[in-house]
């Protein structure tokens, strides 16, 4: 199912729940890990000089410094590195998500997998990696996973899938991604879409008219597509999409979170606010699974 | 010592030369190595002799030393009015020396001049609107780096620039083939929301080919893909060319006239291949200057034109949001005070004040926008011009010169500016990074983009 993985990180702890889901991943799925790190954003004007992605600091990259980052990541992951055969290390410079983009292309990647804060998170370049999550989920090609918790599952140990619904056309793709994890790691799924009352006057009666309509159409769009797969229910709730979705996980004891992620805003600082991906992910107790190109499930 | 390994008097013309010289630190090598640079003295009067055309002579001659140029240079004004930091001195103790030397001059002086070549002039041509004369500092200086760099004397970061446009013919690392991969991949990531948006290659007999900066293809394709948006939703049609898709040159910043001549032949040929009704570039000053201002005298055109009209970016977009091809929404436009930056090189090089202003009547709220004073052909280079931003050894002084213009924007009020030139782009950026002033900067392609009033079904809701 995911036979290259590609961990983007920044090597600081935040990442590291990322990179035991990654490599855990590929334990079990014999993959390939490619330890994506991106060493520095360089400015725009044509200087040499990068600010190093952890620290701020304007460094110049040459073969020294490279290799010293790289040894540097080897220590912080030498307990995944053993018994990793098929791990490797990719250095490069650029705006993370554009490289890890480039990367994830180049290779094929079949999961991306990031952290979903940087912990010390540099002043000196806004919105990484928030905006980085942001731009990588919403123009991969393959499903993108984030872990946001050190304390997030491991892959493989999973029971529950919740997968989240607007019946966006990018939704499709992120149920026939849980879908197709529920059936291979033979799990219960959940599908659940949260009416948005956020904002709205409805009285009671239309709500649970338009709840009754959810269901429906939820009956009548995936359960078609499931074929002799029965281990699923089906949940619609009332109120702001990210709450609902996060109660119901902790209530279902869910383990993996499937959205579709989309957003039409170019600004990424201010699609932050407005996705529900992102405030799930900052949210929830599991990592949370990003798909919205039906290129990979 | 005659010529070092790193610094001397070639060109960078292969990829190990070019290797080698990056894998230098900070130019550590290279500048001790120029410390000991030989002057090849005959060499430089007989360059001076073949090149130095009558204007340059009669500038040297006329100058009346009134110092009426001095208040005119930003330069002179962040550093405290010192008497060096004057225009005339600033050309008359460097070049005007060297020319009455007959080229009899020796390895401090030289590293002297450039020091002065490129960290006290950005060749802003402002000074040369206030001389009584007309002469034109930035002109001079423009001449004079390129003496400099026929000796070997050019900071480590341009000389690598330059190198990067002979081996690469691009400022940076991109082939034809990254280019070409790049084009598919942003079409790839675009066409889903935009039904429909391709970024044709080598298509003959477009309305517009268009060019760009190689900073674009290599970190910030979304500018590619958001100027695809554009020419997609004002229905044009348009083409990009695989080979000759580079328009800027820092072998101008540079003084390598060999190399400047190239690059802008390379446009022109693919011009000439693809036979496009117009031209045009992406949001830059020192590109469009290179390519259509300068260009064609380097190119040796005759009538001192371009092939075909060549338009700077903005004169497309005005052209298209005027004509209804691109419509804005009203409720979008930019409500909060809003600042333009002008770029020397295209409004005070080539008069495109207005047209700039145009666009900002469509898309911000009357009474919003708030100039900058100076402005229009009388703004203050952003205080990154002419190659200043990308070099290490001056950074310092760089840094100072951006005070200029954190000045001008303060007091305008604004949070935002809008800086339609990739250089001045990033020298707001850095000044915001250096002095923290709680600013906010934009092409302005993204802007545009978030305003647009979509036709139906041009656009896929997310
Ligand atoms: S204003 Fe003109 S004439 Fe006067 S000192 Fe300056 S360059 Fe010379
Ligand atoms: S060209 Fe600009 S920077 Fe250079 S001397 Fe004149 S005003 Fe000063
Ligand atoms: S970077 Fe912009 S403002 Fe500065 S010299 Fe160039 S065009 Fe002028």
């Amino acid at each position: 199912m995911f036979k290259k993985i590609l961990l983007a990180t920044t090597g600081s702890p935040a990442s590291f729940g990322a990179a035991r889901v990654a490599f855990d991943m590929a334990k079990r799925y014999d993959s390939e890990v490619t330890i994506f790190h991106v060493v520095g954003v360089p400015t725009k004007a044509f200087s040499h000089v990068v600010n190093d992605v952890r620290t701020g600091e304007e460094v110049e990259i040459d073969e020294e410094y490279l290799s010293w980052v790289e040894e540097e990541l080897k220590t912080t992951f030498a307990k995944q590195f053993e018994g990793a055969d098929n791990a490797k290390i990719v250095l490069t410079t650029g705006v993370p998500a554009r490289e890890i983009l480039r990367e994830a292309r180049k290779a094929d990647s079949d999961l991306v997998v990031m952290a979903a804060s940087s912990g010390e998170n540099a002043s000196f370049h806004k919105g990484y990696p928030g905006s980085t999550l942001q731009k990588v989920a919403k123009a991969a090609r393959c499903p993108v996973l984030s872990i946001h918790r050190e304390s997030a599952s491991y892959w493989g140990g999973f029971s529950n899938i919740l997968f989240g619904t607007d019946f966006s056309k990018q939704a499709e793709s992120a149920f026939k991604f849980a879908l197709s994890t529920a059936r291979e790691l033979d799990c219960d799924l959940t599908i659940f879409h949260a009416l948005d009352i956020s904002g709205k006057v409805l009285d009671q009666n239309e709500i649970e008219e338009n709840l009754i309509a959810a269901r429906k159409r939820i009956r009548a769009t995936y359960v078609p597509l499931m074929g002799d797969f029965k281990n699923y229910d089906i949940e619609v709730w009332e109120g702001t999409p990210y709450v609902e979705i996060v109660k119901l996980a902790r209530e279902k004891s869910v383990d993996l979170i499937c959205l579709a992620h989309h957003t039409n805003e170019l600004d990424p600082e201010r699609a932050r606010i407005g996705s529900t991906v992102e405030q799930v992910i900052l949210r929830a107790n599991c990592p949370v699974v990003s798909v919205s190109k039906p290129d990979k499930v | 010592m005659p010529q070092g390994k790193l610094c001397n008097r070639q060109p960078i013309n292969t990829d190990e030369q070019l290797k080698l010289t990056l894998s230098d630190k900070s130019g550590k090598q290279y500048y001790a190595e120029m410390q000991e640079l030989d002057v090849d003295t005959n060499a430089l009067w007989a360059t001076i002799q073949k090149t130095m055309k009558s204007r340059i002579k009669t500038w040297l001659e006329i100058c009346a030393h009134c110092g009426m140029c001095a208040d005119s240079c930003f330069l002179y004004q962040v550093n405290d009015c010192v008497p060096e930091q004057v225009p005339s001195y600033k050309i008359q103790s460097t070049l005007g020396h060297i020319v009455k030397k007959k080229g009899q001059v020796d390895n401090e002086f030289m590293r002297k001049c450039m020091k002065i070549a490129w960290s006290q002039c950005t060749c802003c041509n402002r000074c040369g609107m206030y001389c009584p004369h007309g002469i034109d500092m930035g002109v001079m200086f423009s001449y004079l780096r390129g003496l400099l760099y026929s000796q070997g004397f050019v900071p480590w970061e341009l000389k690598i620039g330059s190198g990067m446009h002979r081996v690469y013919r691009a400022q940076m690392d991109v082939t034809t083939e990254d280019w070409v991969e790049t084009c598919e991949w942003m079409a790839e990531e675009t066409e889903e929301e935009w039904p429909g948006l391709t970024i044709p290659v080598d298509k003959q007999d477009a309305e517009i080919m268009y060019t760009c900066n190689a900073r674009e293809p290599k970190h910030y394709p979304e500018d590619l893909a958001e100027a695809a948006v554009l020419f997609h939703v004002a229905g044009t049609n348009w083409t990009v060319p695989s080979e000759g898709w580079e328009q800027t040159s820092l072998s101008m910043f540079a003084g390598d006239w060999e190399c400047c001549k190239d690059n802008v032949n390379h446009v022109y040929d693919a011009i000439e291949r693809l036979n496009p009704a117009r031209v045009t570039g992406t949001e830059c000053g020192h590109a469009h200057r290179a390519t259509v201002i300068e260009g064609p005298y380097w190119a040796g055109r005759k009538d001192g034109l371009p092939p075909k009209p060549y338009i700077h970016y903005v004169e497309w977009l005005a052209e298209a949001l005027r004509e209804g091809k691109l419509k804005i929404d009203p409720a979008k436009r930019i409500k909060e005070p809003v600042t333009l930056q002008d770029s020397c090189n295209y409004v005070r090089n080539q008069g495109l004040k207005d047209v700039t202003r145009e666009i900002l009547s469509y898309i911000v709220e009357p009474g919003y926008f708030v100039e900058m004073a100076p402005n229009k052909e009388h703004n203050y280079c952003c205080g990154g011009g002419g190659g200043f931003n990308g070099i290490g050894l001056y950074r310092e002084q760089r840094n100072v010169a951006l005070r200029k213009k954190m000045d001008q924007i303060l007091d305008t009020g604004c949070k935002l500016v809008i800086a339609p030139c990739h250089n001045c782009w990033d020298a707001i950026r850095d000044l915001e990074e250096e002095y923290e002033i709680g600013i906010r900067w934009s092409f302005l392609k993204p802007l545009i983009i978030g305003m647009l009033d979509i036709p139906e079904g041009m656009r896929v809701e997310w």
